[in-house]
């Protein structure tokens, strides 16, 4: 119980600003934190309350995994840095490269295959994997 | 026949009921204990380290300045990363299921 209490003001956070099927298990030494979330600004917020009680995420005992959910048929915008987005036939980098997204273009998210791939289409007809860090609620 | 039919017919009824009520009992049980300890009711997920190779691979293809070795579930990580980039980095591997993730990263 001890992991609860330090991460007390995150797993406070997590109820209150309504994320879903909110999981909080302590095993190992370890935290273990899962729940969903339809918007992005509570993940962040969360991840900035676990940088706060944490700092730089150097004790190794949270494994925080609160998914943004996406409603099939929304718009996200690329949010690498400068560079264009790979577009993938599959989810996983080995798959081949079948199109580019340009930074900071808008794109319809399909579906997501996994936690960290989501199936997008562009404006031009482009369809493909593509990996969801870079990509940003709009 | 018919007099065993009589005696045969509410000792069933009894028996029946009897069960019913058990059946009962159990399910409160099981509503109680679901509703009074709901944050613990799924198993932690931990996935295998060929699955997390896999995952890692990807997460950290933008990061060249970032080692990540899997062992038993737990991921490390050694090298260096600048400071703005390690949430973006954490927030990745932290949703692959791993055991543990041990940040030996040198911050730039």
């Amino acid at each position: 119980m001890a992991l609860q209490e330090k991460y007390k003001q995150l797993i406070d956070a997590a109820k209150t600003s309504g994320v879903s099927n909110l999981q909080v298990r302590e095993q190992n030494n370890v935290l273990y934190v899962d729940g969903e979330t339809s918007n992005g600004q509570v993940k962040d917020n969360l991840w900035s309350i676990y940088n706060k009680i944490d700092p730089d995420f150097r004790a190794g005992d949270l494994v925080m995994n609160v998914k943004v959910s996406t409603a099939s048929g929304s718009k996200a915008k690329v949010i690498t840095k400068t560079s264009n987005l790979n577009i993938r036939k599959g989810p996983g980098t080995d798959q081949p490269i079948v199109g580019k997204a340009a930074h900071d273009e808008v794109v319809t998210v399909l579906s997501k295959s996994n936690d960290q791939w989501s199936l997008i289409k562009t404006d031009e007809g482009e369809e493909g994997y593509v990996y969801s860090q870079y990509l940003a609620q709009v | 026949m018919k007099k065993f039919k009589n005696i045969f017919l509410p000792l069933l009824l009894v028996v029946g009921l009897g069960f019913s009520d058990c059946k009962n009992k159990s399910e409160k049980t099981n509503t109680v204990n679901t509703s009074s300890d709901s944050s613990s009711t799924a198993p932690v997920k931990i996935e295998s380290d060929d699955v997390l190779k896999n995952g890692v691979k990807d997460a950290t293809k933008d990061f060249p300045g970032v080692t990540a070795t899997v062992n038993n579930g737990e991921i490390t990580l050694t090298g260096e990363i600048n400071r703005d980039r390690l949430q973006i980095l954490m927030q990745s591997l932290n949703s692959l299921h791993p055991k543990k993730i041990n940040n030996n990263l040198t911050i730039k």
